[in-house]
């Protein structure tokens, strides 16, 4: 099977410092990479270049053997990303914000397309409250909207977890896993082991801007990823 | 370029810059005749003249660095605008304190809105908005590239500026004391500001290659210790 | 058609997000009513005539506004890091820049218009222009505001990250501004003297060179200032 997401042997530097180092993946559709690691290991720099956002130092990037330019406006209409921070306006409704990134990617039937992805999120009833009046687990799932609304073949999420409740969390969780039975391809960055491990096809474990550890998620206990995850940066010198 | 290479080139470019230089006093002080209608204090104007020479060559090595450095994004691009920027802001400086020692002769007036004075005030602050943006960007790659920016949209707003400011003055004809374009030049005043103009060069890519040299040393040791 | 639409979707939005809060309107309105207070206190209107110094007293008035309000240009897409969310998207960046210049450049106009109102009704100026006086205004103001409004939304994306704040914009846009302020007044102070178009037409295309080079230039160095 052709990868859908290649990352080749991609680095990036910042004044000298080496933020992504030599990282090389491949992911076939309809699988979910988590990726865990300290603060300061490169992992949203990672993100940013598989978005297209920044241009790797070396290295490339493909999804379906297309190759990524900073500047492939095409690449950037087939990524959506998640983060913690909404992206979003708080003084817009959820559909005017929905509605100005449909203009934003020349989206046919905008309306339709907004009422169908904020139905399918559970969150129709919303849509013309403000946003900054939302409660954080109906932002993060706008912002999962806004993410999908173009139909993004590969979906990149950065702590999208962060500030949900436990309520909101589990809400969030059964949407991610949805996507990948819809043959999407998802990188999960986060913090916590057990929202990582519960979806994920494959693991990755990033340190000083390198893939210390890549495998299969065979079925890992917490406890015993824990342990290799400690394990694993000591003998990084952490 | 290696750096023994770069040193041998300051080092020629500053021994004829100095050399140059003894020159050019030696002419101011000894040998081009006394201007009539200004008298003596009038040779500031082979100091002066000079200096906006540099200052404005300078913005031009900056402005053209920068526009290569965004477009190729080599470091040592930046690293020359940066250099030319300072040596550029010393020039300017240089011309700002003497522009009014000359202006108290020419118009009796320390300061006038004659359009090179003006555009020298102006392109000072636009090289301290330069350095501004480097030293205050939380990311320093980021900062580099706003210098550019900054160092770009300066360099196409002096011409602007240039002719906006003279077509003003031409509406408003101030009553000068004597020539405000400097007096008309004979032979050995001349040739006494064409060696003011090459001595002044001589120094500033003397200069230029020293500080481009210990610029390239500080960001490779930056680079080591991260 | 597509781009063009981009850039009205980006105008659209900044205008729709204005007029919710009102945040920076009320603050330049306020200022351009305040600043017309100080200026009557700062001139003595028994040695000067004001209505031969009132065009400069407009364009400052337009300059220190314009200073407080488009130096937050970025500001609405600093909270949530919704200026992320424009970076990732399909868009090219020089229709994000003339969504900007469009956006701010109605506001900035809204506001001029009401300097003018402040200033005749402080000042009690007088304007003796016909309709071509006014036709000929509205063109210096227009390619005045157009001008200011394209050199600030590219160099306020420099505060942003950016330790000094909005207090560097000043400092970087204030020596470009000379041309502008110097074919924006002298067109202006001609106009309210009544003098022939002939007299004004040459600012007018200076501004219009003005504005033309600060667009391509702007929109051409805007994705260095903007991005990551």
């Amino acid at each position: 099977m052709i990868p859908r997401l290649q990352a080749e042997d991609i680095s990036r530097s910042f004044a000298g410092t080496r933020a992504v180092d030599g990282i090389s993946f491949d992911l076939n559709s309809g699988e979910l990479l988590s990726i865990f690691g300290p603060n300061g290991a490169g992992k949203t720099t990672l993100l940013k270049i598989l978005a297209g956002v920044i241009r790797p130092d070396e290295g490339r990037v493909s999804v379906d053997q297309n190759v990524v330019e900073v500047s492939e406006r095409l690449w950037r209409s087939q990524i959506g990303i998640v983060t913690h921070q909404t992206m979003l306006y708080d003084q817009l409704s959820g559909r005017e914000n929905l509605l100005f990134y449909a203009k934003l990617f020349d989206l046919e039937d905008p309306e339709d397309r907004i009422r169908e992805t904020m139905k399918t999120l559970g969150i129709l009833e919303m849509a013309d409250r403000f946003v900054g009046s939302l409660s954080r687990g109906f932002q993060q799932r706008l912002t999962l909207a806004r993410a999908l609304l173009h139909d993004p073949k590969v979906l990149l999420l950065d702590e999208p977890y962060a500030g949900l409740d436990l309520y909101a969390s589990r809400l969030l969780r059964d949407r991610i896993n949805s996507l990948k039975d819809g043959n999407r391809t998802v990188v999960l960055v986060t913090h916590s082991f057990e929202q990582g491990l519960e979806l994920a096809d494959r693991v990755a474990i990033q340190a000083r801007g390198r893939f210390v550890f890549t495998g299969l998620n065979e079925g890992f206990r917490l406890t015993e990823f824990e342990h290799l995850y400690c394990n694993t940066l000591q003998e990084c010198g952490f | 370029m290696n750096r023994s290479r770069m040193k041998k080139i300051s080092m020629s470019f500053g021994i004829l810059g100095v050399a140059a230089i003894l020159l050019l006093h030696y002419m101011v002080f000894f040998w081009v005749p006394t201007e009539l209608s200004m008298g003596i204090v009038q040779r500031i104007f082979y100091i002066h003249v000079p200096s906006w020479w540099v200052a404005f060559i300078s913005f031009g090595v900056v402005a053209l660095c920068s526009g290569v450095y965004l477009w190729l994004g080599d470091d040592r691009l930046d690293a020359a605008a940066v250099t030319a920027a300072e040596g550029g802001m010393i020039f300017t400086t240089i011309g700002l304190l003497t522009g009014p020692l000359w202006g108290k002769i020419a118009w009796g007036a320390w300061w006038t809105w004659e359009p090179r004075l003006t555009l020298a005030l102006l392109l000072w602050f636009i090289y301290l908005g330069y350095f501004l943006v480097r030293r205050s960007t939380l990311n320093p790659e980021r900062g580099k590239r706003l210098a550019a920016v900054v160092g770009i949209i300066g360099v196409l707003d002096i011409p602007l500026i240039h002719v906006s400011v003279s077509w003003l003055r031409s509406l408003h004809p101030e009553a000068v004391v004597l020539n405000p374009d400097g007096p008309t030049l004979d032979e050995s005043m001349l040739a006494t500001l064409l060696v003011g103009l090459l001595a002044y060069s001589l120094i500033f890519v003397c200069l230029f290659t020293v500080r481009y040299s210990t610029e390239l040393v500080d960001r490779a040791t930056q680079m080591q210790d991260v | 058609m597509k781009y063009l639409s981009v850039v009205w979707a980006v105008a659209r939005k900044d205008l729709l997000v204005e007029m919710r809060t009102l945040e920076r309107l009320t603050a330049m309105g306020a200022f351009s009513v305040l600043i017309g207070v100080l200026f009557h206190f700062s001139i003595d209107t028994s040695l000067i005539r004001v209505q031969t110094i009132a065009p400069s007293l407009i364009w400052m008035a337009t300059i220190f506004v314009g200073m407080l309000g488009l130096g937050r240009i970025y500001t609405i897409e600093d909270e949530n890091r919704a200026l992320s969310g424009l970076l990732q998207s399909p868009i090219s960046l020089d229709a994000l820049y003339f969504g900007k210049v469009l956006s701010n450049s109605i506001l900035l106009l809204s506001i001029v218009v009401l300097i003018l109102v402040v200033f005749a009704v402080f000042f009690n100026l007088s304007f003796p222009g016909g309709w071509l006086g006014w036709i000929s205004l509205s063109g210096v103001i227009l390619l005045g505001v157009l001008s200011f409004v394209s050199i600030m939304t590219l160099l306020s994306a420099v505060a942003v990250n950016n330790t000094m704040g909005e207090s560097i914009i000043p400092v970087l846009v204030l020596p470009l501004l000379v041309p502008i302020v110097i074919h924006t007044v002298t067109a202006t102070n001609r106009i309210f003297a009544n003098r022939p178009f002939a007299e004004i037409e040459g600012n007018l295309r200076m501004l219009a060179a003005i504005v033309l080079i600060f667009l391509v230039a702007g929109a051409s160095l805007f994705r260095f200032a903007i991005e990551e």
